[in-house]
């Protein structure tokens, strides 16, 4: 609704408009440069890692009995192994953004479709839990901000201290054990894709969804309490008011949209926190996800699978973070860039 | 007020309390005022004397912790002291706008100025979105703005405070209201830009009929604008009646001493004229003239009992036991005797 | 005056009930750290077949896991593991990242730049997966899991230490303690530490938590600890398996867990609530007729204040 009521502001008018998108592309570029050097570094520090490990994936492969010296120097130089670190790294960038993340040191399945049969999962109960992690916390700290001082209020906070106490994990089996075990409404486990039918793909991703929503929901609604809280009393609410605009119209367009950029800012921080979750949401859903399948590879030492799951997840926070300043940039005109 | 009201009243107070603090305190006490169509009446006090809370009682905006305690406040001839939120948001725009001391922090600081007055046509008139804005940009234009159309799609950041208290002018306008009120809207900005807005107020009133309600604490601006003229003091009205009368031939000692304080006078020399001692804590317990502990002419009379606000002629009203004493308008009001009483008068109110 | 600036939040954190309660429990936390393996009433380790999925009885005040082991034992047990690799993480972060954070203030604006770009890349990987990682490439064990989760909370304390830094280090005292020939690294020590340390310290707490968090966590996922040692997650995961037989028996390590992390949570709450009264003051706004009575006004509250 924002975007298009700047958009439309300047409809008739090209010039203004046309300033505006300039302004707001070459800010998202720059948030891009940024992001993309983060990128690199923080893959450079994932495959150095790898790399720098004192396992010796050839031998690993050959097995003891086949991994005499000659057949190890041979599949480290098959394997690009012996060049040096930069080198090595390059290599595996310049394949990596062409969608080759290597083939894994054991099954010989290409990294990036192991990767690409696991993401649905994650991605349904990552998304899943952002829209309820929004809805849960929107409703919550709007509520306890318009009723400050009230019984909602008092609820409000008591609820959102008593979860953001609980790990995710511990949150997980609380509510398995209630829908699943004791009222079982939902499936306890497994997972089922949308092409077997919506009902039962939601029915799945319903409660991993809501473990991970929770946590993130009680910060969102913490957040948004305090910035709306501190909005309602700003004199342009007044000044809408004394406009004559009807009082929903004043909250959502003027208060909930200038306070929702803090608690925009917090679920973008709260991604990693969100993507850690997703692993134990796997582990007590038994969801086939990334997080097993990273799981798996450590403890096999497959380090390629290692890379590829940490670039791919490294990859979706900076994404997240893109998003998150581009709406905020978006929302937000006046000079601090904050809507308070 | 004296008589009849007017046939035109827009705005009517009636014996308006205004309580703060949850109702531990009363700030505003019985205040009673109206203005008619095509009148400027204008409230003048120090900060802290009841005037900013009389105009948020009257659009029905106050703070919170503050009520109406006592008294009806009417909208032509309309009670609407209980007026519901549905009620107010009705009244709001198309009978009543109002204009601020800080216009930025009116605006949202998000959203184009012209957004925010399309907005008010859109909900308001009901106008269609592209109708709206060409609305939006004539008012801006009447409200003297050059280049509305750029005015239009800045944020209120990108303007000065000129602009923006135009621009505030312009949405308060927008609905055609039959009442403005202006709390300290000129205070903040410069000598000559207060001079314009003036002026700006002026041609609304000729040509719409506009009653204003006009709050400021100077008397120079008062002056140059105002037909009636209302002077508070500690949450009381001590005095109130035609502007040149009063200007004139004031007869509170405190109207007295703000004129002097005021730049009405050598303009040099009104930051060295101070009124002696300070107004009272709001809730004080003051028996007799809330100003007979800084008055220069206070007598026994003064404190022995409430002081009623007595007309003086057609129009002319004020609170003081001598205001018809000839000698008053002689008494000088700062001398270092004078000071020492006071205060020692007020130690002794304590 | 002086005497009000001068003291720490610190002493005065503990009259507030929240933190009292916090102290207490997380006391009774490190107790059982030093002591809890010693004092556990049965060997963790000791199976017994016929007593599975107990509930909680006078010989088993938590009840038996699916081997018949003791769970309060075990948990005791698990305490020392848990607690130390959470201090682990914790002191490696505030290690590298509190003193590079009041450094790079001085250190000139390349560095500062750089500085903030490592930390920004550090702050993208996702703890948990990075723990992961690292176990796969420097072995299965606790100590190396925890290693990047103190390094991934490195640039937490980097960012809180920067800001307060920055902040103080513009403080016109500072300014003064300089032109007044103070050396630099003097006026930092003296000035600026004794300003910033609260700040790190209540991020010490916070991160403290979130450390144990991660710790329970990789536990439960298995990581770094081999099946018979008891640990907090350890417990919580093994229950799990047994939802259908026992749903009450996750909640008491999903208990002691969340009572450990809400209370450091509460201190780092309850001492920021101290640092951060007083702060604030909003500027006078109101228009004023510029008369002696207000100045006196003023003067009189402030009167007033002082002799308060």
């Amino acid at each position: 609704m924002a975007v298009a009521e700047l958009t439309t502001a300047g409809g008739a008018l090209a010039a203004p408009r046309r300033r505006r998108t300039r302004a707001a592309a070459s800010r998202i570029a720059g948030g891009l440069a940024v992001l993309i050097t983060i990128l690199l570094l923080s893959s450079f520090i994932t495959y150095s890692l790898g790399a720098l490990s004192n396992s010796n994936p050839a031998a690993t492969i050959l097995g003891q009995d086949a991994a005499t010296p000659a057949a190890v120097a041979h599949l480290d130089h098959v394997l690009g192994l012996d060049k040096p670190l930069p080198v090595q790294y390059g290599n595996w960038l310049s394949q990596a953004v062409r969608g080759n993340l290597g083939v894994s040191y054991f099954t010989q399945i290409p990294v990036s479709q192991s990767i690409a049969q696991r993401l649905p999962v994650d991605l349904s109960i990552a998304i899943g839990a952002i829209i309820l992690a929004v809805l849960i916390g929107g409703t919550a700290g709007t509520v306890a901000a318009v009723r400050r001082g009230g019984w909602a209020d008092r609820g409000v906070t008591l609820a959102c201290s008593a979860v953001s106490t609980l790990p995710a994990f511990v949150v997980g089996i609380i509510l398995v054990v209630a829908f699943a075990v004791g009222a079982h409404v939902l499936p306890a486990n497994g997972y089922t894709g949308p092409s077997a039918g919506i009902g039962p793909w939601l029915a799945h991703i319903l409660l991993p969804s809501l473990a991970l929503a929770l946590p993130v929901a009680a910060d969102v609604a913490r957040q948004l309490r305090t910035s709306l809280v501190s909005v309602l009393e700003q004199n342009y609410i007044t000044g809408a008011r004394v406009r004559g605009l009807p009082y929903r119209r004043i909250l959502i367009r003027h208060a909930l949209r200038n306070a929702a950029g803090p608690a925009l800012t917090i679920l973008g921080n709260d991604f990693p926190l969100m993507l850690a979750g997703a692993v134990a949401a796997e582990a007590v859903f038994s969801l086939p996800g990334l997080g097993q399948l990273l799981l798996e590879s450590a403890q096999t030492r497959d380090i390629p699978v290692v890379q590829g799951v940490l670039l791919v997840v490294s990859t979706f926070v900076i994404v997240i973070n893109l998003l998150v300043n581009t709406a905020l940039g978006l929302l937000y005109r006046s000079a601090d860039g904050v809507g308070v | 007020m004296t008589g009849k009201p007017p046939r035109d009243e827009v705005l009517g107070l009636e014996d308006l309390h205004v309580t703060v603090h949850d109702g531990a305190a009363t700030a505003v006490r019985g205040v009673s005022l109206s203005v008619a169509a095509g009148e400027i009446v204008g409230l003048v006090g120090e900060s802290g004397s009841g005037k900013t809370l009389t105009c948020r009682a009257a659009l029905g905006v106050l703070p919170p912790g503050c009520a109406v305690g006592h008294g009806t406040i009417s909208f032509e001839r309309q009670d609407v002291t209980d007026l519901s939120r549905r009620g107010w948001e009705r009244l709001h725009g198309t009978g009543m706008g109002a204009v601020f001391q800080d216009p930025a922090s009116y605006l949202n600081p998000n959203l184009t100025v012209g957004s925010q007055l399309a907005e008010v046509l859109r909900v308001k008139q009901r106008l269609p979105r592209r109708e709206a804005r060409r609305r939006g940009i004539d008012l801006l234009a009447a409200v003297g703005l050059h280049r509305p159309d750029w005015v239009f799609h800045q944020v209120p950041g990108e303007l000065s405070g000129g602009m923006l208290q135009r621009v505030m002018i312009a949405i308060a306008i927008s609905c055609e209201p039959r009442l403005l009120i202006a709390d300290e809207a000129t205070t903040a900005l410069d000598v000559t830009i207060q001079a314009e807005i003036i002026e700006l107020l002026r041609d609304l009133r000729d040509q719409r009929g506009l009653a204003v309600l006009f709050v400021s604490h100077d008397l120079a601006v008062i002056r140059e604008l105002c037909d009636r003229v209302i002077v508070f003091y500690a949450g009381e009205i001590v005095e109130s009646g035609p502007v040149g009368e009063i200007i004139e031939r004031p007869r509170h000692p405190y109207t007295q001493a703000l004129l002097r304080v005021a730049s009405v006078g050598d303009f040099r020399r009104r930051e060295l004229q101070v009124i002696p001692g300070q107004p009272p804590q709001v809730g004080a317990d003051i028996t007799g003239c809330r100003f007979a502990g800084r008055c220069p002419a206070a007598i026994e009379a003064c404190r022995s009992g409430p002081v009623s606000l007595a007309p003086l002629s057609h129009a002319h009203q004020a609170r003081c036991v001598r205001a018809t004493d000839p000698a008053l308008t002689a008494v000088p009001v700062t001398t270092a005797a004078t000071t020492a009483a006071a205060e020692a008068a007020e130690l002794a109110a304590r | 005056m002086t005497r009000v600036t001068r003291r720490t939040p610190g002493s005065s954190v503990l009259r507030l009930p929240s933190a009292r309660i916090a102290v207490a429990i997380l006391a009774v936390i490190v107790f059982l750290a030093i002591f809890g393996s010693t004092l556990a009433p049965q060997s963790p380790l000791a199976i017994d077949a016929g007593a599975l999925y107990r509930g909680p009885s006078p010989h088993h005040l938590l009840g038996t896991d699916y081997l018949g082991r003791d769970v309060l034992s075990r948990l005791m047990a698990g305490t020392r593991l848990s607690v130390l690799t959470a201090f682990e993480a914790v002191g490696i972060g505030l290690v590298i990242g509190a003193p590079l954070g009041v450094a790079t203030v001085f250190l000139g604006r390349w560095f500062d730049f750089s500085a903030n770009r490592v930390a920004d890349a550090l702050m993208t990987l996702p703890s948990i997966f990075f723990a992961v990682a690292v176990t796969a490439a420097l072995g299965n064990g606790l100590v190396q899991a925890m290693l990047p989760v103190g390094i991934l909370l490195a640039p937490v304390f980097f960012r809180v230490s920067r800001a307060a830094t920055l902040e103080f280090s513009r403080a016109q005292y500072v300014e003064a303690a300089e032109l007044l020939g103070g050396s630099k690294l003097h006026v930092i020590r003296v000035h600026v530490l004794r300003k910033v340390l609260p700040t790190i310290a209540v991020t010490t707490a916070t991160a403290a938590a979130g450390a144990l968090l991660a710790v329970s966590f990789l536990t439960f996922l298995g990581i770094g600890v081999q099946p018979p040692t008891p640990t907090w997650g350890g417990v919580l995961s093994s229950d799990l398996d047994y939802l259908n037989l026992a749903p009450w028996a996750p909640f008491i390590p999903g208990a002691l867990i969340a009572i450990t992390v809400g209370a450091l949570n509460a201190l780092a709450d309850a001492y920021r609530d101290r640092a951060g009264a007083g702060e604030l003051h909003s500027p006078v706004t109101d228009p004023v007729i510029k008369t002696h009575s207000t100045l006196q006004a003023l003067e009189a509250a402030d009167d007033r204040q002082t002799a308060a």
